[in-house]
């Protein structure tokens, strides 16, 4: 808890840029703000759909912006978060719905609309009934200031929208397309992709939501920032000498399946589990030599299926 | 009677739902469902094998790394290969990185909260979402002092399973989910510049579970003597074992082995079954040992109330977790497991109260420590600077599997058939979690965190902390949420869809 939300926010000036909250948004944020008081933070709900869980822990990783202990105590309010949160039961979903708008809504994990929502369900409503992802989402949307979709599985819909699909799982925006919301009403939505997510791509996200601004997105709603240009692009392996022709030997792996050169995110040069405040990781896929997955993708997983081209 | 219900419950992996009926302040019946399903094994069909370590990774982010060793034993018993030497090690390395990393992450930031009231703590600097609102209970620890050390040790911990988690991405690529871990070995190569890296964290982890986990969890057990008596279960414990000393799939850092009806035994997997009397799919599936299992669903089935199948090992209910582990080593003989459950429990020690909420979260502290000792050993058996991957064939025609291991909370079995053709067929998960959170089964016995939770006293229905310490004791990895149903309050048929995480 070293860091002051003043250098916090001098520290991300690079990233904070291009686009401002929708005023309605930002209102909403603000009146938020006001309402929980500066000192707790910024109120955030973070639902869980079709998910792992491996953003979340991906999360608590925290370090190069700031550590998890740092962004929790001094920039959040995280009122809802079925991992970490000391309530349960009731309590849980009654600090959730009384929420006042212009929250951050995370999303983690797919919503799936199959059987009726029912393959997840999320808690009981007051009837003993239970409350479907699909529902939750729909009701939540609506006060949040922005909707951060957290992981490949919520931006695009990952693993569990993977060939045949067994329960119809959406992402963010497939489920409010599915809802059929029109564009007036259309929330803000950003997609922080991977499988897991980077925690500098979700901290350094949120950084740029608490300075009142939604970084520049791409073509698949991603901040540019970081996933502006192709693994490939930055590899340590690019032109250095023979191309690898088994696992573990050094070289580009390009000839064993490395999906790095269609896949858009800045791993070899922030590489993952920094160490330090300010410093970069300590390895990436790459790095361990194994071939990009690509999961950072809209295709992940079944554009990157088969992972490997081994003969 | 009553019924009391939580829904969510919060602080574990994933969605599971429990309801418990409560009489006369004790739970007399218990139920626990999953509610979320994602048919990974159906979205594995029809794949590259090769693509099923990277795949069952993202079944779970908090164990992801047992779940690439089960897969990747797996493969290699369909293939017939097996790993060098240097890849079976870091896999280990990797895999006893995650352990350490789950186990403070449970014990601090799932479990503690259990326990000690923090209102007012740090100068009020976390009364506030997410440690606000919480259940109260009279007896949990308000001691300034002490409070003051556990929640400090709550913010240490989450620095230190971060860097647990930087130590296994040095040989695994990154974490959660490594990239490293392939059929044949592992695809990192250590050096002795990573190797030395490695240790200086390893050393952390150490020290910290030596000085300040184990000693918290004896604080806690200090101030909770009777949980050494809540939460017994069903008393019989299962363990696939894991840490493979060598390529003979018998020589384990945690054994393979069984407890059951008070002898312990040996564990043939062909003597699983899984029933599915309570489980939302056809009964024409169950009884089916996994390498032959079929998964089809049955929404409106009568009578069932859980996703989750039900395992049995020769049709009886057994526990898994590090409880098993620890058990299995100590019953068997291992002279580091009976040093340290003796350092806890004393000479000679009546083992029984281990079957407990509290003998739980002490096996799980312990076999930290285990773990993270042996993590020194090994890295000074890697041959630095040469490959730890072997190149896989694909023999032709089709191929069966089965890949044991143990997740930090339990024992975790793949299963495998591909075609002739080399794509998946089958493919079969049996998580730690389907043993522990499992529905009734055929012969209608309760699965173990059912049975756990029956006895065990409620004094508030309106903060039933009790029942959370209970489940919480399992570490269960599942998108979860407990009913329990509360009083007057008309029970819901539970509508649940799932087999946890899966």
């Amino acid at each position: 808890m070293d860091i002051s939300r003043r250098d916090f926010l001098k520290a991300y000036a690079a990233i904070a840029g291009a686009l401002t909250l929708k005023a309605s948004g930002l209102m909403r944020m603000q009146k938020a703000l006001a309402a929980s008081g500066e000192a707790t933070g910024v109120p955030v709900i973070w639902l869980q759909g079709q998910s792992c869980t491996g953003c979340s822990v991906s999360l608590l990783n925290t370090i190069h912006y700031m550590t998890i202990d740092n962004l929790l105590v001094n920039e959040l309010e995280l009122l809802y978060h079925p991992t970490v949160m000391a309530a349960a039961g009731d309590l849980a979903v009654g600090a959730a719905k009384g929420a006042a708008a212009g929250y951050v809504l995370v999303i983690e994990g797919a919503i799936p609309v199959g059987a009726q929502g029912h393959y997840c369900h999320v808690w009981e409503d007051e009837n003993g009934d239970p409350v479907t992802m699909e529902t939750a989402f729909d009701a939540f949307w609506r006060n949040a200031s922005c909707v951060l979709a957290v992981g490949t599985c919520a931006s695009y819909g990952g693993i569990p929208s993977g060939k045949p699909n067994p329960t119809t799982a959406l992402s963010v925006n497939g489920a409010l397309n599915y809802f059929g919301v029109c564009q007036k009403d259309y929330p803000v939505v950003i997609n922080v992709p991977g499988c897991p997510s980077h925690p500098d791509w979700i901290v350094g996200t949120v950084a740029s939501l608490l300075a009142g601004t939604v970084p520049e997105l791409d073509g698949d709603g991603r901040p540019i920032e970081f996933f502006g240009s192709e693994v490939h692009h930055n590899c340590p392996n690019r032109g250095q000498g023979d191309k690898a022709k088994v696992l573990g030997e050094p070289g580009c792996l390009a000839g064993l399946g490395c999906n790095g050169q269609q896949t858009h995110a800045d791993c070899p040069v922030r590489q993952w589990n920094a160490g330090a405040v300010g410093g970069y990781g300590v390895n990436w896929c790459i790095g361990g030599g194994n071939p990009c997955q690509g999961c950072t993708e809209p295709g992940f997983p079944d554009a990157m299926s088969p992972f490997y081209a081994l003969k | 009677m009553a019924t009391i219900k939580i829904d969510p419950m919060t602080r574990i992996e994933g969605h599971l739902a429990i309801e418990a009926t409560v009489e006369e302040g004790v739970v007399t019946d218990a139920k626990s469902s999953g509610t979320m399903f994602r048919g990974f094994e159906n979205i594995l069909k029809g794949r590259s094998p090769l693509d099923a370590p990277h795949l069952t990774q993202r079944i779970c982010g908090v164990c992801p790394i047992s779940h690439g060793m089960a897969s990747c034993l797996n493969l290699e018993s369909a293939y017939n290969t097996s790993p060098p030497a240097n890849g079976r090690i870091l896999r280990n390395l990797v895999l006893g990185a995650n352990f350490i990393m789950s186990h403070i992450l449970h014990f601090y930031h799932l479990a503690a909260l259990d326990y000690v009231n923090t209102d007012g703590v740090l100068g009020g600097a976390i009364d506030k979402g997410p440690w606000q609102p919480h259940y109260v209970a009279p007896d949990m620890v308000t001691d300034p002092a002490t409070v003051a050390l556990l929640v400090g040790h709550y913010v240490q911990a989450l620095e230190i399973r971060r860097k647990a988690h930087q130590m296994g991405a040095i040989f695994g690529g990154k974490l959660p989910c490594a990239p490293t871990f392939v059929p044949g070995g592992c695809t990192a190569v250590p050096t002795a510049e990573n190797t030395a890296a490695f240790r200086g964290l390893l050393a952390e982890q150490q020290n910290f579970i030596d000085n300040t986990y184990i000693p918290d969890v004896l604080t806690v057990a200090g101030a909770f003597p009777a949980y050494f008596g809540i939460g017994s279960g069903c008393g019989n414990l299962l363990a696939y074992g894991v840490f493979d000393l060598d390529n003979s799939d018998q020589n384990k850092l945690l054994y393979r082995g069984r407890y059951t009806n008070g002898i312990v035994a040996g564990v043939d997997p062909t003597q699983i079954n899984e029933d599915l009397k309570y489980s939302k799919y056809d009964d024409a599936g169950s009884g089916l040992n996994p390498a032959d299992g079929v998964t089809e669903p049955e929404v409106g089935k009568t009578g069932a109330y859980s996703w989750l199948k039900s395992p049995r090992y020769q049709g009886i209910v057994h526990e898994a977790g590090p409880l098993a582990r620890m058990a299995v080593n100590y019953l068997s003989g291992d002279a580091t497991a009976i040093g340290l459950i003796e350092s806890v429990l004393g000479t000679n020690p009546d083992i029984s109260v281990l079957f407990s909420v509290l003998g739980r979260h002490a096996a799980r502290a312990l076999e930290a420590k285990l773990v993270a000792d042996a993590m020194d050993g090994w890295l000074d058996e890697l041959d630095l600077g040469q490959s730890s991957y072997e190149k896989v064939s694909i023999p032709r025609g089709v191929r069966t599997g089965i890949g044991l291991t143990e997740a930090p909370r339990g024992a975790l079995g793949h299963w495998i058939t591909a075609t002739s053709r080399g794509k998946i067929d089958r493919y079969q998960v049996i998580t730690p979690t389907n043993w522990n959170a499992s529905p009734k089964d055929d012969l209608d016995q309760h699965g173990p965190i059912e049975q756990a939770l029956i006895g065990t006293p409620v004094a508030d229905m309106d903060n039933p902390i009790e029942v959370l310490r209970v489940v919480h004791s399992f570490d269960p990895c599942l998108a979860c949420s407990v009913h329990m149903l509360r009083p007057g309050k008309e029970k819901a048929e539970a509508v649940v869809y799932t087999r946890p995480s899966i």
